[in-house]
């Protein structure tokens, strides 16, 4: 064998434990949910998708998860990018202090943050009180689409922070400077050279908030109503309440296909991995 | 005329993003007055202000157990993926082998996979290879998820360590383990705590894989929370909250803390 | 460096190594020989193969044919770190998170050397490089210069019997890059190691080298002393690369000692071209320096001249360039000490450029 073969085996052997524990973890696990959805008692058999196909539940799930996911796709868009300009202007030692105000709440469980959107969002909750010292309401705002959209920004706004804070940190300051130079006011830079630079950022962020919005599993059963039925509650009600594993297969190597899908596009967008990128030597 | 544009439409923003922040934070913060009130009712702001949710925290049974099962599942899943994810994250970025970048995105798959996919198949999996240590199908099933994130952050870690201090010590005579004992790894030491810290989090966080792969009598804390809000929400919730909100914070502000004191050559 | 039988010691021999990664060939199959304590340089500009070469004798890249000999052993299949060589890398590449003192005790831990003989060893390497005052400061505390010295003491302190240097002092500025060359090569005359050094700098490689491996497009261009590649480059490339030079086109008319050569438009002159062919074709080098702007017509036996229009002079302190036009437009540079006096030569009459015959340098390829 080449030393240089010889050398890159032994890289290599650096990744084997955590390759074997994926394999054996996670790809045979996944494999065998894809085996059990299109195969019965009898042999291979569609039937779980063909069901699927004709459920009117299935299909108004369905529909419930895409509007559910754009909606927060959207909502964390028009929150996320506001926050991302006005960080990228920030000095580097206030803008960690500004990440960390994003941070914690990006790292804090999603049972603490539904349990405070209950307390807040609630019939007697806080919002409603304070409405209602301003002579409205109450309204209701827990458990239907309102709770679940509230619910679901909130988490999701820092995943389409960062991919857009990083696009603009990564734009040559010159670009706007010039663009000053040559008359421009801050609005029209913004519209003609910023927002346009940035729409990588952007497109990078709302595959992945939509990818991560298809699974929501936790935000919808405690903040949404019966209405806002997701399709991870789905795989979850044929799994742990009907125990009819090929249909809750079925439902999720659709999910999967789904995200991995979104997932390719969104290395076709950033151009690959980035912890891949190798500097040429 | 153009200077007053510039600066409305900077304020606009500021005032935007910094409303659009106080929403990211408020849940978190919300829960720390409530987790001192005197009263049974869930109620804001408290009317009176006590101990009195801690300790029934303490008292109430199966909080505290539960705790402890979630920490101790933390503790093991941060162990393992922290052994697996940072070897791993070393061949990818220094390697150059065939099929290193499919090993990257199958190592990194399960951050682009809906946790409820994950859990359903790990369940199935645990069920037909009757695996039956509550403990060990968590911490196993919580790597899954956990392992991408040390991969990744380690990556970065070794990423900004110069190639060519790792060739400078091999050709003084160093074998690759040794150059990786005593150059890389002290050299990415923050990012591994900053990966370690994070997995600690995530698997002391995690609800949806749980829900799916714990047994019975194995409830985690969080397994424990979800059941108490779909069931009957205890105002024990603020008190647990509120210490989850502050191990997160506490986690941040060592992580970038950490990160700050990074050694980059 | 001689063995017993009095013949030169070789350190190095590449014996038809190539180097292909796919269908890019980044090393054409190149044979070269280093005798024992010599200072070869790789100069090249970036891309011509000097670093591929570099790193398949350190054993960081393998040749894709050919074979490596280190000290009359094959090492072709030798790991880097069983080489046993130094190298310098132009990022210094010190351990960031060790003191100074452990950065160069690294190589001698390796070899599993005595603390009390580690101890000894560095304070004399650093004394040999002029640090002696800094084993316990961390490497960023000190300068880019600082930082380079160490990373040569740390390369040093193992006595490897051939140091490869890459681009060591790219990082740093002009002066320091001078104050640097001279150290670098007392340390070389001093300790009698052989070198490998790439630059991509012509003065560096001049200044420093015994021999230079000129490369271009992944092939030895030229190999020879900086005397050789200076004032006998063998391609047009060679000339061009090295130094500064004009050149015009050129055809030979007339075979002979010297030959006349035909410039077009701007007149004919005398360039000796051993081995040269009637109606050859190919490029007349002059080098700034031999050429000297003349009034009038008594020229001097053994030398060229062509008329000229004055068109601009620059000075560059110790020298002077006055820039000159042939009668077919092309500029030629001529270079002349400056002197006190008023230099500029504003000549309304009639101006020539002149250099002795056997300056000019006649390449076809």
């Amino acid at each position: 064998m080449r030393p240089e073969t010889r050398e890159q085996y032994r890289i290599a052997v650096f990744a084997l434990p955590a390759t074997l524990f994926m394999l054996v973890m996670m790809a045979i696990p996944l494999g065998s949910v894809v085996w059990q959805s299109i195969s019965d008692d009898t042999g291979l058999s569609l039937a779980a998708y063909a069901k699927i196909v004709q459920s009117n539940l299935f299909i108004r799930v369905t529909r419930t998860t895409l509007e559910i996911a754009l909606g927060a796709t959207l909502v964390a868009f028009f929150l996320g990018y506001p926050i991302a300009y006005f960080l990228a202007k920030q000095s580097t030692k206030r803008q960690t202090i500004w990440l960390i105000v994003i941070l914690i709440p990006f790292w804090t469980s999603s049972l603490v943050k539904s349990f405070a959107f209950v307390v807040m969002l609630g019939h007697a909750g806080i919002l409603n009180t304070f409405l209602g010292e301003l002579g409205l309401g109450p309204y209701k705002m827990l458990f239907n689409r309102i709770g679940v959209m509230v619910g679901m920004s909130h988490f999701l706004v820092p995943f389409m922070v960062f991919p857009i804070l990083t696009n603009l940190r990564s734009q040559p300051p010159e670009l706007a400077k010039a663009a000053a130079i040559m008359g421009a006011g801050k609005f029209r830079i913004f519209r003609t050279v910023t927002f346009p630079l940035s729409l990588p950022g952007v497109v990078s962020g709302a595959l992945l908030v939509f990818i991560l919005a298809l699974g929501f599993f936790i935000v919808p059963k405690l903040l949404g109503g019966r209405q806002d039925v997701m399709l991870s509650s789905l795989v979850d009600f044929y799994a742990r309440e009907v125990f009819d594993f090929q249909m809750s297969s079925a439902i999720a190597v659709i999910l999967m296909a789904t995200a991995l899908l979104a997932a390719f596009l969104l290395s076709k967008v950033r151009g690959g991995a980035s912890i891949l990128s190798k500097e040429s030597s | 005329m153009m200077e007053g544009q510039g600066s409305t439409w900077r304020r606009a923003n500021a005032a935007f993003a910094i409303a659009a922040m106080i929403f990211l934070l408020l849940p978190s913060l919300i829960v720390i007055p409530m987790s001192f009130s005197d009263s049974e009712l869930i109620i804001f702001p408290p009317k009176g202000y006590s101990f009195h949710l801690y300790q029934r925290y303490v008292e109430e049974p199966g909080w505290v157990s539960a705790s402890i099962l979630s920490l101790r599942v933390a503790i093991w899943t941060t162990i393992l993926s922290i052994c697996l994810g940072v070897p791993a994250a070393y061949a990818l970025v220094r390697g150059n082998f065939p099929g290193r970048r499919m090993l990257a995105m199958f190592l990194l798959s399960p951050i682009m996979l809906p946790s409820v996919v994950l859990a359903l198949a790990i369940y199935i999996y645990f069920v037909r290879i009757s695996l039956s240590h509550g403990e060990l199908r968590l911490v196993l099933a919580h790597c899954v998820a956990t392992l991408p994130f040390v991969v990744v952050t380690a990556a970065a870690g070794i990423q900004t360590v110069d190639a060519n201090i790792e060739r400078a010590a091999t050709i003084m005579g160093a074998s690759r383990l040794y150059v990786f004992r005593t150059v890389t790894l002290p050299l990415v030491i923050p990012s591994i705590v900053a990966g370690a810290l994070f997995t600690f989090l995530i698997s002391f966080d995690e609800i949806i894989i749980s829900i799916f792969v714990a047994k019975a009598g194995d409830t985690t804390l969080p397994i424990k929370m979800f059941s108490s809000l779909v069931f009957e929400v205890s105002p024990v919730l603020a008190a647990i909250s509120t210490m989850l909100t502050l191990m997160s914070a506490l986690i941040c502000i060592l992580v970038t803390f950490a990160q700050k004191g990074d050694a980059k050559p | 460096m001689t063995d017993s039988m009095g013949t030169v010691q070789e350190m190095v021999r590449l014996d038809a190594v190539t180097k292909r990664y796919g269908s890019f060939t980044a090393l054409h199959e190149t044979e070269l020989s280093i005798r024992a304590g010599e200072f070869l340089t790789l100069l090249g500009p970036s891309g011509s193969g000097k670093t591929t070469l570099l790193n398949a004798v350190a054993g960081m890249a393998t040749p894709t044919s050919g074979r490596i000999w280190i000290d009359g052993r094959d090492v072709t299949a030798t790991p880097p770190e069983k080489r046993g060589l130094g190298m310098v890398f132009q990022s210094y590449a010190l351990m960031p998170h060790m003191t100074v003192f452990d950065n160069i005790a690294y190589p001698l831990k390796v070899r599993k050397i005595s603390k009390q003989e580690i101890r000894k060893r560095v304070s004399d390497v650093l004394e040999l490089v002029r640090l002696p005052d800094l084993a316990h400061r961390k490497p960023k505390e000190l300068s880019g210069g600082q930082q380079q010295r160490v990373s040569i003491a740390r390369c040093l302190v193992y006595n490897p019997r051939l140091v490869l240097m890459d681009e060591p002092l790219g990082a740093l500025d002009k002066k320091l890059r001078e104050q640097m060359q001279l150290e670098i090569k007392r340390l070389h005359n001093e300790l009698k190691i052989t070198m490998i050094y790439v630059t991509h700098d012509q003065e560096e490689a001049l200044n420093m080298s015994d021999r230079i491996m000129l490369m271009n497009g992944g092939k030895a261009e030229q190999i020879g002393s900086p005397h050789d590649l200076y004032f006998r480059p063998v391609s047009q490339f060679a000339a061009d690369f090295i130094g500064q030079s004009t050149m015009l086109d050129a055809k030979i008319l007339e075979v002979g000692d010297p030959c006349i050569v035909d410039l077009g438009a701007s007149g004919q002159c005398k360039v000796k071209v051993p081995g040269a062919n009637k109606d050859q074709g190919g490029k007349l080098v002059l080098r700034p320096e031999t050429l000297r702007l003349i009034t009038n017509d008594q020229i001097a036996d053994g030398f060229n001249a062509l008329s000229v229009r004055y068109k601009d002079s620059l000075v560059t302190g110790s020298t002077i360039k006055h820039i000159v036009e042939l009668e077919n437009g092309t500029e030629l540079i001529v270079q002349e000490l400056t002197t006190p006096e008023e230099t500029a030569k504003r000549h309304e009459g009639r101006l020539l450029v002149a250099w002795p015959v056997e300056a000019g340098i006649f390449l076809d390829r």
